[in-house]
């Protein structure tokens, strides 16, 4: 239970924190006033998925779209005389709300505790029981900058403790995690699809050495592309620091895979210009 | 300086750090970087800066039929494997290059080897000197050293040009009929899984030092080995190895001195009460 401004006194505060990141906080002027939370359950629509149209795939709904034609000139049968990797931006744009909901509620919690800001910031997202249902869970610890008049809107931050310290200290202040995802669906055309099932020396494939299997690579090429753009486009003049990308390949049926891409990271602000630092100097600690 | 005041100094930037929220970011440059902030701070000691999340990837197919019982190397597996490494790596250096950096570090390295493909993935931070101008995709290094490391590697007075790996799968040749009879139920070593293990770690072993050499390099620090026999064909193994080539540009070696130091982190921040009233 979320303590609100009125009996926040009388109530304590409640935190995610470690006591070493406390520690770490309330070194910094930093004072924990609640663990918030937000959560969003969004189902992801799938009502693009694996449609064809006049004998093609549907491509993205104004993504990025590519088409690959079979060079042997074979009809019918199970022959796959096209291809396509197409953007699902219907499934970018779910989980961005999910998510962006989750984390407005939980900004939302913070505001009402009159915090500045959220630390130490997690996000899961778990699948729930029925097809394509997704719970967003992000949480954090809501403080209040000591001696500061009264906020107007919660920055947010994934560090804590003394990474969180040492990016004040290096002339950087946090202004908002950023997360974004990019979806790419691969509809293999016929080289695709026997360079994946082992392309030997058959009269479709191109090679009976290894080759490059151009369709995959374009594929993840672009999905790395496209979150790393969209994560630039939460920016706004800001830089993107500790950042995480992860890169899945979802295979739906042989032919018929997924790229997903997720990145992760936090949005931090220069606020002054960073002092020339001491050569490091190798230490043997003392533990 | 007491502890006090070097309280009061922190606290003082951070309540400036948050009411300089209200104003615009200043630059123009947008930076982007999967570096913690003790790995950029390290960079900046050393006189560089991170410039942008890069990533490189690439995957090729592995011809039919070669994982089938046989003897000797799979040499199809090896080139798909040094095919796939190069091609991800070239387009690291393309990214990099493009984006300013002359280097990138902390690649995190994943690897896939499938019964009809191995793909690469490389993904790491794009950095170069404050302030420096582009270079051309040849003159990029790439380390999965992380910021720290390389920034010791430099004050010791070397420099990392590039990741060398090397990778062979061979089988496990069959033992003969009555070999297995004769071994059934027995402690024994199964000599032919162990000498292709010898063999595919020799053959291994020397491309990642053929690789370091046409870098130019002296040496590999960092080398990950993995091994083992394939889950998908249980009768081959594989071995494979990467690491950073590095070379001397000082003079000489600096002997690194270590000074002993009490850690700071935060275990040992001392828990101050009166602050929660």
């Amino acid at each position: 239970m979320v303590a609100t401004p009125d009996d926040g006194a009388a109530a304590g505060f409640s935190s995610g924190l470690s006591v070493a990141e406390f520690a770490a906080c309330l070194a910094m002027g930093l004072e924990p006033v609640g663990l918030v939370q937000g959560f969003c359950a969004m189902q992801i629509g799938n009502y693009a998925m694996g449609l064809t149209q006049m004998g093609q795939p549907v491509g993205g709904q104004g993504g990025y779209v590519e088409n690959y034609q079979c060079p042997h000139g074979m009809v019918g049968g199970e022959h796959r005389m096209w291809g396509q990797n197409y953007e699902q931006t219907w499934m970018e744009q779910a989980w961005s709300g999910g998510f962006t909901a989750a984390l407005d509620r939980m900004r939302d919690e913070a505001t009402r505790l009159g915090a500045h800001g959220v630390v130490g910031v997690l996000d899961t997202e778990t699948s729930l029981a029925g097809a394509g249902v997704i719970e967003f869970h992000v949480r954090g610890t809501a403080v209040r900058v000591t001696s500061t008049s009264s906020p107007s809107a919660p920055w947010t931050t994934y560090l804590a403790g003394q990474r969180l310290v040492k990016l004040f200290e290096s002339g950087f202040v946090p202004v908002s995690v950023v997360a974004a995802v990019a979806s790419v669906r691969v509809y293999a055309y016929c080289i695709t699809e026997y360079l994946m099932g082992g392309g030997g020396l058959t009269m479709w494939s191109p090679s009976s050495s290894s080759v490059e299997i151009e369709q995959l690579v374009r594929a993840q090429s672009l999905s790395r592309d496209i979150v790393r753009s969209l994560a630039r486009s939460q920016l706004h003049g800001d830089d993107l620091h500790a950042a995480r990308l992860d890169v899945v390949d979802r295979e739906h049926e042989r032919g018929d895979l997924e790229v997903w891409s997720t990145l992760r990271g936090n949005r931090v602000r220069r606020f002054r210009a960073i002092e020339a630092l001491p050569t490091p100097q190798p230490t043997v600690r003392l533990t | 300086m007491s502890g006090t005041s070097a309280h009061d100094e922190l606290r003082a930037l951070v309540r400036d750090a948050v009411n300089a929220l209200a104003v615009a970011p200043a630059t123009s440059e947008v930076r982007t970087s999967d570096l913690s902030i003790d790995e950029e701070l390290n960079l900046h000691a050393m006189g560089w800066e991170a410039v942008e999340l890069v990533s490189g990837y690439s995957v090729f197919s592995i011809p039919m039929g070669v994982w089938s019982w046989g003897l000797g190397e799979i040499s199809a597996a090896a080139e798909a494997h040094a095919k796939a490494f190069s091609a991800a790596t070239r387009r690291l250096h393309h990214e990099a290059a493009a984006a300013g950096g002359h280097g990138v570090v902390g690649v995190h390295i994943e690897r896939s080897v499938f019964s009809t493909h191995i793909a690469v993935s490389l993904i790491g931070t794009a950095v170069r000197p404050v302030g420096a101008g582009r270079v051309g995709d040849e003159h990029v290094f790439v380390s999965d050293l992380s910021g720290r490391d390389f920034a010791r590697l430099v004050l010791a007075g070397w420099e990392p040009l590039g990741l060398a790996t090397g990778a062979s799968f061979v089988y496990a040749p069959r033992r003969t009929i009555g070999a297995a009879i004769a071994q059934q139920s027995q402690n024994v070593e199964l000599t032919n899984f162990t000498e292709a293990i010898y063999t595919a770690r020799e053959l291994a072993m020397e491309r990642m030092q053929r690789s370091a050499i046409d870098l130019h390099g002296s040496g590999v620090v960092e080398v990950k080995v993995l091994e083992g026999p394939m889950s998908f064909a249980a009768h081959a193994v594989g071995f494979t190895a990467w690491g950073t080539v590095v070379r001397l540009v000082a003079g000489e070696h600096h002997r690194m001195r270590p000074s002993l130091a009490v850690s700071l982190d935060d275990p040992a921040i001392v828990f101050d009460a009166a602050t929660l009233g």
